[in-house]
């Protein structure tokens, strides 16, 4: 399988519609069958995903319509988690962290119903689907039955290996595992990576990992020992200062983060193009592909459109550079 | 005798969050948002009382983190992004340093009237103090454009927090100073100076001088020990230095994991402290903001219950 070089991707949320919003909370108030809120998600996700593709992304996703949150919406799907309320995150935003209370069992696929609705529905050969990480759902847990965090992590790692089988049953070759937590707390990084890879293990698809907001260079020790073929990082929030860590990075493919998701300002084709120099002189273009720093969701949804369409735009510029030197495609690679 | 006490923060209550959301974006008048506070406080000074908890905080309701709203009241200071609280899924807005500091207003001691006023109307009993960052951990915790040194940061923070003490209605003031035990995380940023610890013991212990002072510390075990200070420390993360022989207060419920402690176990966990201490004052280990509500409340009653002789 052939894709553009610098093939262009996403992390992973998206704004969703407001009218997707009003649809959350009239479900919150039991005011709305569940049945007609499956639509509504549905319905958005067939958007989300037209309009990354009208922007001219390469492997889109859905925008994960359907998640409220990055974890509790896996938490509330895995057996052994229960819920005791609300834990504020900073200022008025909190979010369902959950406890295990008992031994962690899959109970029902995760991402699978997702999984099948955007294939279908989309018009690329390959789509990204990403996934929160086991040690990022560890830490963000309360740990009740566990006798250590390192236990609770690799019995999740377990259940997402099982998830991970069943999308590659249903066709899925690209999964991205969302770790932002891996490296909260530095002496565990190898308890992440060992769960990393205990989900990944007997599954034959192109694995990548997000980790976001963090001091890479305390990833960058661990790229060899990942067993992942690609890493997304944000750079466009650091103003792509400081990419030494990249030095480090000898075989795996960088999913390069060109577009600041905390910022409104969109940034120009010639930006993105410029930033994309600046990275080819760690990682060669045949080991990069191009996404946002992370997630859109906190932007207007336009701002988002309008940030993927330059983005693609700026990747343009460079393919255009690359094809004079014969450099039109790579292949979608797999392997670790 | 053992005192159960509250330190720092309750879990912000999501029905005041939203009030605090609505007032933030028009659609709530400033005197509605200050009744929701007045009644949230009522409320959890009565919870306060029913789960017996002898000294108490006014639940930190209108603070983000413990740092804001304090920075905004300091001339010389600017309020930045967020940043990771430690290894704490919980994010604080940073305090950017680019001029002298000096305190600017002080709406303190109007908060804690009011919370003084409900106190007095249905929870007489309890012993109400006043909540601050201190200025170690506000000094770990800055971007420092200006001052030369994190010792001349801290010492000028230390002159805001006096000015700011000295006109409280209350007698007992704590300060928030996580960063006498715990080092700033790697997972924060890096570290690229520090406050001396001659210096942190010299400034708590001037401001001990202003106002009776329970120092808060957590994450580890405290590198500096103030005298005349009631240092309050956390046996979760940390443990109680050998030489230290000052009033104490214990932070034995884990504020950070929902699992309930069993309470013969944290009596037998107090036993060893009473060969040097007559009293002590138990607490949770940490901020209560890292709990859901209902669990927080939960570990308040179980404090409450260890009280007595």
């Amino acid at each position: 399988m052939e894709l553009p070089i610098l093939p262009t991707s996403i992390i992973g949320s998206y704004p969703k519609p407001r009218w997707l919003l009003r649809m959350y909370s009239l479900r919150e108030l039991g005011r709305l069958p569940e049945e007609d809120f499956r639509e509504a998600v549905r319905d958005a996700s067939v958007a989300v995903l037209r309009e990354h593709e009208r922007a001219g992304i390469d492997i889109p996703w859905d925008g994960e319509m359907g998640r409220s949150e990055m974890t509790e919406y896996f938490t509330a799907k895995i057996a052994g988690f229960k819920f005791y309320g609300p834990v504020r995150v900073w200022g008025n935003a909190y979010f369902n962290k959950a406890a295990a209370v008992s031994k962690l069992e899959y109970r029902e696929p995760l991402v699978l119903d997702e999984f099948r609705w955007v294939k279908e529905n989309t018009t690329r050969e390959i789509v990204k689907v990403p996934i929160t990480g086991p040690y990022t759902i560890a830490e963000w847990s309360f740990n009740e039955y566990y006798s250590s965090k390192e236990e609770l992590a690799f019995d999740l790692a377990k259940i997402l290996n099982k998830e991970f089988k069943l999308l590659e049953k249903e066709g899925a070759t690209f999964i991205q595992i969302d770790e932002p937590a891996m490296l909260n707390h530095p002496d565990e990084v190898p308890i992440a990576v060992e769960a990393i890879n205990r989900a990944v293990k007997g599954v034959k698809v192109k694995f990548g990992l997000h980790v976001c907001y963090s001091n890479y260079y305390l990833l960058a020790d661990y790229f060899e020992d990942i067993k992942v073929s690609q890493f997304a990082l944000e750079a466009a929030n650091r103003n792509f200062r400081d990419l030494d860590y990249l030095k480090k990075l000898i075989h795996q493919e960088l999913g390069f983060g060109v577009v600041d998701v905390h910022n409104p300002r969109v940034e120009s084709p010639e930006e993105v193009a410029k930033a994309i120099r600046k990275v080819m002189k760690y990682v060669e273009p045949e080991r990069l592909y191009i996404n946002p720093d992370c997630g859109l969701k906190l932007l207007d949804r336009r701002i988002a459109y309008q940030k993927l369409v330059n983005m693609v735009k700026g990747v343009e510029i460079v393919r255009r550079e690359l094809a004079r030197e014969g450099k039109t495609s790579i292949p979608f690679r797999r392997e670790v | 005798m053992i005192v159960p006490a509250l330190i720092g923060s309750l879990p912000r209550p999501v029905s005041l969050a939203k009030k605090i959301e609505q007032y933030s974006i028009g659609r709530l008048k400033e005197e509605d948002l200050e009744k929701a506070y007045l009644e949230h406080t009522r409320r959890a000074f009565i919870k306060l009382r029913e789960a017996g908890i002898r000294v108490i905080t006014d639940g930190l309701y209108r603070w983000d983190d413990i740092f804001n709203p304090f920075i905004r009241f300091i001339e010389g200071v600017e309020v930045n992004g967020l940043f990771k609280f430690y290894e704490n899924n919980f994010f604080y807005r940073s305090p950017v340093v680019r001029g002298e500091l000096s305190l600017r207003e002080n709406p303190l001691p109007e908060w804690l009237n009011q919370a003084l006023a409900i106190k007095e109307e249905v929870y007489p009993g309890a012993t109400l103090k006043a909540v601050l960052p201190g200025p170690v951990t506000l000094a770990y915790h800055s971007l420092n454009e200006y001052y030369k040194s994190l010792d001349e940061l801290s010492e000028a923070y230390a002159g805001v927090i006096e000015e700011a003490i000295k006109e409280l209605p209350v007698e007992l003031v704590e300060l928030q100073e996580p960063a006498l035990a715990a080092e700033l995380s790697r997972a924060t940023r890096e570290k690229s100076d520090e406050v001396s610890k001659e210096t942190a013991k010299t400034l708590i212990e001037r401001l001990s001088k202003v106002k009776e002072l329970w120092v808060v510390t957590y994450f580890g075990t405290p590198q500096v020990l103030p005298d005349n200070v009631i240092l309050n420390i956390d046996l979760i993360s940390g443990s109680v230095p050998e030489k230290y022989s000052g009033e104490l207060g214990l932070g034995i419920v884990d504020a950070r994991e929902t699992k309930m402690e069993r309470r013969d176990r944290l009596e037998d966990k107090l036993r060893p402290y009473f060969r040097r201490h007559s009293r002590i004052y138990v607490t949770p280990n940490t901020l209560l903001d890292f709990l859901p509500e209902s669990v927080a409340w939960r570990k308040l009653k179980l404090l409450g219950k260890l009280g007595g002789e």
